[in-house]
């Protein structure tokens, strides 16, 4: 049986363990802030009016979990939210390479060259591999953590039905639509792997019973995706590429960089204010 | 276009019982029988209305991703998406009224990138600081909340009930709006300066929203939607409403209102103001020459054109089935 | 159908607050289909409030409304009052009074 911690107090007790959940945590607060703040720089460009207000939906929520996370962080004495949000240097990020990733070419104030294929299997790979995770993140050792995630997953189960809806719908539909859901998920597929990395700290992660190991999130990931491309009738890409460089150790692209001075140019004006 | 047949001025017995009907107070549903000038101020006015939403959210949408905080992120996230939502509730109507000429949303968006439907003046306007942001919502919803208040009213009841929503959703909009510049204005002198800053680039544009006098040389349709119904109050009085709110407001947060002739004449009981360049609004909306304009209409056709395989695909499964 | 299609259809959106309650209209979207529709109708009509218990949508053009010339068949005089419970509000102290009149009396 793994110890459990009720309480930021008694996390605080134990520095290993606090290091090693900081760690985790930080992991799924940036993986909810970067793929929301790409999702905020869809707003106004969906397909459809009442697709471009379902999407907001879900933007929101997710930047919901994002700062519920960073609270959290909050009350184990690592900063405040806001803070640790907009004020980290960037190799101090541990979001996955996925959800940092453009939503296509140009600035989204100017000529927002954006996919909205790449947009449906993105998030719903990054939605299913949350649920995944959420599940797992029920049991943890850390019980605010295993609350959190509870509530999180309520609200997380539109996100996932919303993003199989587009799939269902476009995967039988014209040919163009199925070469671009088909060319989506190889975009996909290059960074998918970043999701099941625990990061350097990863085998104290499962060591503490904070979250399940990552190859057990990849197996039942990879099951659950390739059924859904098969009863798609779309291309099942097989077994990713391993990783050259992980996000998880605050490795990250220019793209990164950029979405990182959009997100934190107002605030970082002047910190201490309030706004 | 489609030209008005029956209209206010003929003498068909059908516009005079319609009349009638109007000024007992009357709701007008889609399904009942209108003078064709009725149906086309209706289309013109909630087509712009609803587009003018839609235009609206980009402005604000610049700010979205870099709201300073994750509470104002949340917050200007839902108030943006609301904007869009009433874009839907709009168009809607719209769409339901242009059914019977054969015209379709996919119409209305053409429209916009022709020219020949023109959305507000204000959304033309450069959004260049974090302030402009909040001065959007707390100014410029200001604004149209005055408006659509008196639209609530209208004869037409579709759009009644979608402004009903609307109404609703404003409340949060006009707190929103008030908690962010209570924040900048109450702020650090750096967020007072911007605050002012914005204050002083909008001032004419908010004057303009409320379009020119009626007394002024550019001519409106405000007399026959009037007799319509569809509006209840003019221009002035609109910008009038406006300017018993906020001068107020302005003042209390320690900002100058940026006319130095402005004052209230307590005889007259109205703000004696300078007017602002209404030719500049003609010449604004008439022909998309703002300094966004056409960043912004590039925006929506960017969103357009790029996901027309996605509607394509879509109205391929529909007509499959239908 | 051999219309020329150029847009989604309408699909009026329905919502229930609690199994209990009865169905109300919310709004109309545009949507290709059923699935679509109901995918988009939460989040568009009923962001604040409370979760509805259930949702359903209707194309338009499967509705029927009363046309504008029949509406008058939903007239009615206002003398209808026997239907109503308060019509009845006489009763209780009817009975009261009743109850005493007819009391069995206390034996001596
Ligand atoms: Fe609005
Ligand atoms: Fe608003």
């Amino acid at each position: 049986m793994v110890k459990k911690y009720n309480t930021p107090e008694e996390a605080k007790q134990d520095q290993q363990y606090l290091d090693t959940l900081k760690e985790l945590i930080f992991q799924l607060a940036d993986d909810d802030l970067l793929i929301s703040h790409r999702g905020s720089e869809w707003l106004g460009l969906a397909p459809h009016i009442e697709e471009d207000v379902a999407y907001s939906s879900i933007t929101q929520n997710t930047m919901g979990h994002a700062a519920m996370l960073y609270e959290l962080l909050e009350e184990l004495g690592v900063g405040k939210a806001d803070d640790l949000a907009h004020l980290r240097k960037p190799e101090e990020y541990r979001n996955a390479r996925l959800v940092e990733r453009v939503n296509g070419t140009g600035d989204y104030k100017e000529n927002p060259d954006y996919d909205f294929g790449y947009a449906i299997i993105r998030n719903y790979a990054y939605e299913l591999f949350k649920k995944i995770r959420l599940e797992a993140l029920q049991q943890s050792s850390f019980v605010p953590l295993a609350d959190t995630a509870r509530k999180i997953k309520r609200e997380q189960y539109y996100h996932l039905y919303h993003w199989e809806v587009w799939i269902d719908q476009l995967a039988h539909s014209t040919d163009e639509a199925q070469k671009r859901l088909n060319n989506a998920i190889q975009k996909t597929w290059e960074d998918v792997a970043s999701l099941f990395d625990l990061g350097p700290k990863g085998d104290q992660i499962v060591e503490y019973g904070l979250l399940e190991s990552g190859e057990m999130l990849k197996k039942k990931f990879m099951d659950q995706f390739k059924a859904k491309m098969e009863n798609s009738g779309l291309i099942w890409p097989g077994e990713p590429q391993p990783l050259s460089e992980t996000g998880r150790e605050g490795r990250h692209s220019e793209e990164f960089v950029d979405a990182l001075n959009h997100l934190s140019e107002v605030y970082k004006m002047d910190p201490q204010a309030s706004w | 276009m489609f030209k008005p047949e029956i209209t206010i001025h003929s003498d068909d017995p059908r516009v005079q019982e319609f009349l009638e009907r109007i000024e007992n107070g009357e709701k007008i549903e889609v399904d009942d029988w209108m003078p064709d000038d009725y149906r086309l101020q209706l289309i013109k006015l909630i087509a712009m209305h609803g587009i003018s939403e839609i235009m609206g959210a980009f402005p604000e949408k610049e700010w979205v991703p870099k709201a300073p905080t994750l509470k104002r992120k949340l917050s200007l996230m839902a108030k943006v998406q609301d904007e869009v939502g009433h874009g839907q509730l709009l168009i809607r109507v719209a769409e339901d009224l242009m059914h019977p000429l054969g015209k379709t949303r996919e119409d209305l968006i053409e429209d916009l990138f022709s020219g020949r439907l023109k959305f507000h003046n204000v959304f033309h306007m450069p959004a260049p600081s974090w302030a402009d942001a909040a001065l959007i919502g707390w100014l410029v919803d200001g604004a149209a909340i005055v408006t659509q208040k008196m639209l609530a009213h209208t004869s037409y009841a579709p759009y009644a009930r979608a402004l009903k929503r609307i109404i609703l959703e404003e409340r949060f909009h006009a707190y929103h709006g008030e908690d962010m510049v209570i924040a900048l204005g109450d702020g650090t002198e750096q967020q007072r300066e911007m605050m002012q800053d914005a204050l002083n680039r909008w001032w004419p544009a908010l004057l303009m929203f409320f379009g020119p006098p009626e007394n002024g040389e550019i001519k409106s349709n405000q007399e026959i939607n009037i007799r319509y119904k569809i509006r209840s109050k003019t221009n002035e009085e609109l910008r009038q409403e406006f300017l018993d709110k906020y001068v107020p407001q302005i003042r209390a947060l320690g900002l100058e209102v940026p006319d130095d002739n402005i004052y209230y004449d307590e005889t007259k009981k109205q703000w004696v103001y300078t007017h602002p360049d209404y030719t500049y609004l003609r010449d604004v909306i008439a022909k998309n020459q703002g300094p966004r304009s056409q960043n912004r209409l590039n925006l929506r056709k960017i969103g357009f054109d790029n996901n027309e395989w996605v509607r394509e695909a879509l109205l391929h499964n529909q007509k499959a089935i239908s | 159908m051999s219309k020329d299609v150029k847009d989604y259809d309408v699909y009026e959106v329905f919502s229930q607050k609690e199994p209990t309650g009865k169905f109300e209209s919310q709004f109309s979207l545009l949507a290709p289909n059923a699935d679509v529709a109901l995918a988009m109708a939460q989040e568009n009509f009923m962001r604040r409030e409370e979760v509805p218990s259930n949702l359903f949508v209707v194309k338009r053009e499967n509705i029927h409304f009363m046309p504008p010339e029949k509406r008058k068949a939903l007239l009615r005089l206002d003398n209808k009052d026997y239907r109503q419970p308060s019509h009845y509000g006489y009763i209780p102290s009817k009975w009261r009074e009743l109850k005493e009149k007819n009391a069995p009396k206390a034996s001596v």
